[in-house]
């Protein structure tokens, strides 16, 4: 089903003074392959979000893109590598227009005076923009609509087709699907199942867990920063996810190998 | 209020507060009309002294002296900051570049008209230097020791304002005066409202008006002010961008601090004295919201020009004689009118 190993964190652990957010977390993803990642408040979810996307350092651990070792010093570099994140809640700047926010820190521009001064090309943004959500399955409006003026849904719609037809390697969407309505997040699920067919590796954070059970080949469990469980979706209903999930139901470590 | 009740009475009424509120929103529109009205009533008020070219050349040299600080303002606005600094930094720029011209120069006010124009250059550098300086520190305040813009530019407002009382001890720095560049410009006996140093703010303000719409680094300042998150997330050094911000708004208020050298012929440390506050009313009354996100450069050209309007046109008046203190009450509340607009266009926004 999924082809090669993409992206891996190999135990990675993080400390914020004397909380344990990560405590030795292992996680291999392939690529064309969906992971759920769940866990309850607390579990390090985000942590280990952060920690993936380079916006924060681990204290101790391995990450590897493509087999080679990397060390983030910033979101940039990750997504400068093919590490496309959509944090939760944060995604786009609502004064700006879809176009102005699809292209966000990868502007093009027009070659000005000496090849450095160079006007933004709004034209040829609103046109690709348009484009690209297209291509990642969203029907958007006009791309030189401000982004404030659109739905909670449409919002997130082009968020994360943002993230999908940026990314080249790895996606990392954290709670893609809160606050949207069934229909829309039933549209999110099929923007993932898109990025997949791609062949992106798509690790999808989520409390929502129908969604999780719905659209991910394989599951992570966090508990209090460590990872419990790490198996395929198939070996998942609902009941047992959440009993993992709360501890209900004892798990045996899974180690990275 | 939308009841079916209602008839075909209320559909007019509501096309037409439609009408009114589309207008509304087009800033730029309600500050040409402002601007309009205004000028026809101070003219009535004035008899006809007010639109002559003496007098709209004192708007104008006013307009220069604030449009610089008012345009670096609103980029600060803009990425939900504030800089309460510029003013202060009139002054200090001022205060130094006469230091240095009666100091190391030897230069005084016995030079005056073309034969000060070789000293222009350097004014100009010293002014723009203090000011980033300035605005560096600013910054390096607010992205390292992570103070809140506000009290980070007062604090530099204070400083500032120190050094430039330590340097001058009170006493205006005397320098070349009857500047060749602050004279009106004359085509025969006629004079135009417009000196060379009036045009060279209206220029570098336009440049960098367009600076904000154009270019990637106007983009990413609306990008800060509407969601930090998002910037940062998509990989724009966020703190880079705030130290630029300031910066520019810095260079800016020391060019604004030549512009007042060369408009006095001395460096004063009151040169610059509450002109800040003038710059932000500028900002608001053109448009920019103080959260961040919003505002127009074309806006903040015709908000300074309104402010201005007003107090020249106030004390320009002869059926009512005006007193100049009064200036300060109707500034304050054109930035309430300017307030109450905005709060009914974002409601309509919403809509």
């Amino acid at each position: 089903m999924a082809g090669k190993v993409i992206y891996e964190i190999k135990n990675a652990s993080k400390r914020y003074g004397s909380v344990v957010a990560l405590d030795g977390a292992s996680l291999k993803l392939h690529a064309g392959e969906v992971v759920g990642l769940v866990g309850d408040n607390g579990a390090g979810k985000s942590t280990l979000v952060k920690v993936l996307s380079g916006a924060h350092q681990p204290d101790g651990g391995q990450i590897f893109l493509e087999g080679q070792e990397v060390s983030w010093e910033s979101p940039r570099q990750a997504l400068e590598a093919g590490v496309e994140t959509l944090y939760q809640d944060s995604g786009l700047a609502p004064h700006l227009t879809v176009s102005q926010n699809v292209f966000l820190g990868r502007e093009i521009t027009v070659k000005g005076i000496l090849g450095w001064f160079g006007f933004l090309n709004k034209k040829k943004m609103e046109h690709d923009a348009h484009e690209d959500l297209e291509a990642v399955g969203i029907a958007v409006p006009a791309s030189n609509r401000a982004v404030s003026q659109l739905s909670g849904g449409q919002r997130q719609a082009v968020a994360i087709g943002r993230a999908v037809s940026w990314a080249k390697k790895v996606i990392i969407l954290d709670e893609p699907t809160n606050h949207l309505g069934a229909r829309q997040a039933g549209e999110v699920l099929n923007i993932i199942r898109n990025a997949k067919k791609k062949g992106l590796g798509v690790i999808f954070i989520s409390h929502t867990l129908p969604h999780v059970l719905e659209v991910t080949d394989r599951i992570v469990v966090l508990r209090l920063g460590r990872i419990v469980k790490d198996a395929p979706t198939s070996e998942f209903n609902g009941d047992t996810l959440i009993g993992t999930i709360t501890g209900t139901i004892q798990t045996i470590k899974v180690e990275g190998d | 209020m939308t009841d079916s009740k209602q008839g075909s009475a209320s559909k007019e009424q509501s096309a037409l507060r439609v009408k009114i509120s589309n207008l509304l929103s087009n800033q730029s529109a309600v500050l040409i009309i402002t601007l309009i009205v205004l000028g026809a009533f101070f003219n009535w008020g004035s008899d006809g002294l007010f639109l002559t070219s003496p007098l709209l050349g004192t708007v104008m040299d006013e307009w220069g002296a604030y449009i610089l600080l008012a345009v670096g303002q609103l980029f600060v606005v803009i990425t939900g900051g504030i800089d309460l600094s510029v003013g202060s930094t009139v002054s200090l720029s001022s205060v130094v570049s006469g230091w240095t011209l009666i100091n190391i120069l030897k230069v005084g006010p016995e030079i005056g008209g073309a034969d000060a124009n070789p000293y222009v250059l350097l004014v100009v550098l010293i002014s723009l230097a203090v000011g980033l300086l300035v605005g560096a520190i600013n910054a390096w305040l607010i992205n390292k020791l992570k103070i809140v813009p506000f009290i980070a530019t007062l604090a530099t407002m204070g400083a500032s304002n120190g050094i430039a009382v330590m340097i001058t001890a009170g006493q205006p720095l005397q320098g070349p005066n009857n500047w060749e560049l602050g004279a009106p410009w004359a085509i025969g006996e006629f004079q135009l409202p417009m000196s060379t140093s009036v045009f060279a703010t209206l220029v570098i303000a336009t440049v960098v008006g367009l600076f904000l719409h154009k270019s990637r680094f106007g983009l990413y300042t609306y990008a800060l002010g509407s969601n930090p998150f998002a910037t940062r997330g998509a990989g724009i050094n966020v703190e880079h961008q705030v130290t630029k911000v300031y910066m520019l708004a810095g260079g800016l208020a020391g060019l604004a601090g030549a512009y007042s050298y060369i408009r006095l012929g001395a460096g004063s440390n009151t040169s610059g004295m509450g002109m800040e506050l003038y710059a932000i009313a500028a900002v608001v009354i053109g448009g920019a919201s103080l959260m961040g996100g919003i505002g127009r450069a074309i806006g903040i050209f015709l908000g300074t020009l309104v402010l201005f309007v007003v107090q020249s046109g106030l004390l320009t008046m002869t059926v009512v004689q005006v007193s100049p203190d009064l200036k300060q009450v109707i500034v304050a509340i054109l930035i309430a009118a300017a307030v109450a607009v905005q709060t009914l266009q974002n409601k309509n926004g919403r809509k």
